[in-house]
């Protein structure tokens, strides 16, 4: 069975619209291609993918390089807002961007539970 | 003349328009040993597609040509007349799949037999082009190489 491409841009946008203070959200595969997304406008979708699993791929090197272990998440934190990038399992990546005012407890919990019901659809 | 296809010392009056193979490999060993070989696969796989696209854009290739035609506008932009970053030989369908033919591909030269290595520039310049080509999305694989005993590198693209 194919991977469903409206079930994940469903949960993508759920995500988005549901998820206080998120701006932008994209899935895509480890190669860098894109699976589904909902980013702010002026974005480029396949320079984001193939960014993000770059920057996904290059912090577990880092991880293993620099003996830090297996990489649950990256945490890139600016002045405007954050960009994190979770694996989702062998076959995607989840990249959340978010506003300052962001809480960043709740939004790790909304994304460990937005990855959980991505990652059934990616089987 | 087309972008794609320098062939005269347009950019460079006094070296010419072309470098060396071995400069090209220093750069993606070398970009290899600072980001990991996923990454740097990645990002030039990113950068071959980018590089296909304008390819296609310049070729004025669109959605819908026939395969010949495009095969055509593709070996002479990229071969012995073009920017030589490899030879195209066919490009076939295959079920449901565009699997392009090609020898002396830039990320295949100049490697020992028995190599690990796997196309990534070539790969993605390809992909951009038959993107562009087709109007779908595709996600490219590398099925066989003149590393591993094979008269080809072969890159097969499939829609996903």
């Amino acid at each position: 069975m194919g991977i469903n491409s409206a079930k994940l841009g469903a949960v993508l946008q759920n995500f988005a619209t549901g998820t206080s203070d998120v701006q932008g959200v994209a899935l895509v595969t480890p190669d860098g291609l894109p699976l589904a997304s909902s980013l702010p406008g002026g974005m480029d979708e396949e320079r984001v993918s193939a960014m993000s699993a770059a920057m996904l791929s290059l912090g577990e090197r880092i991880g293993t390089e620099l003996t830090r272990g297996g990489i649950d998440r990256i945490l890139v934190e600016g002045e405007d807002g954050y960009a994190i990038l979770t694996s989702c399992g062998q076959d995607a990546v989840f990249l959340v961007l978010a506003s300052k005012s962001a809480k960043q407890g709740v939004l790790m919990l909304e994304i460990k539970r937005a990855v959980s019901e991505l990652k059934l659809l990616l089987i | 003349m087309t972008a794609s296809t320098l062939i005269a010392n347009q950019i460079r009056p006094e070296l010419g328009d072309f470098g060396s193979i071995v400069c090209f490999k220093a750069v993606v060993t070398g970009i290899e040993e600072a980001l990991g070989e996923k990454a740097a696969l990645i990002a030039l796989i990113a950068a071959g597609r980018v590089r296909g696209k304008q390819l296609a854009s310049a070729l004025n290739i669109q959605s819908g040509m026939p395969l010949e035609q495009i095969t055509s506008a593709m070996q002479g932009a990229l071969g012995q007349a073009g920017t030589r970053l490899c030879v195209i030989d066919k490009i076939v369908m295959v079920d449901d799949a565009y699997q392009v033919f090609c020898r002396e591909t830039i990320c295949s030269s100049g490697e020992p037999q028995g190599s690990p290595r796997s196309l990534s520039y070539t790969m993605g310049a390809l992909q951009g082009v038959l993107e562009i080509a087709t109007g779908k999305r595709l996600r490219g694989a590398q099925v066989e190489s003149v590393l591993r005993g094979s008269n080809h590198d072969v890159a097969e693209f499939k829609e996903y």
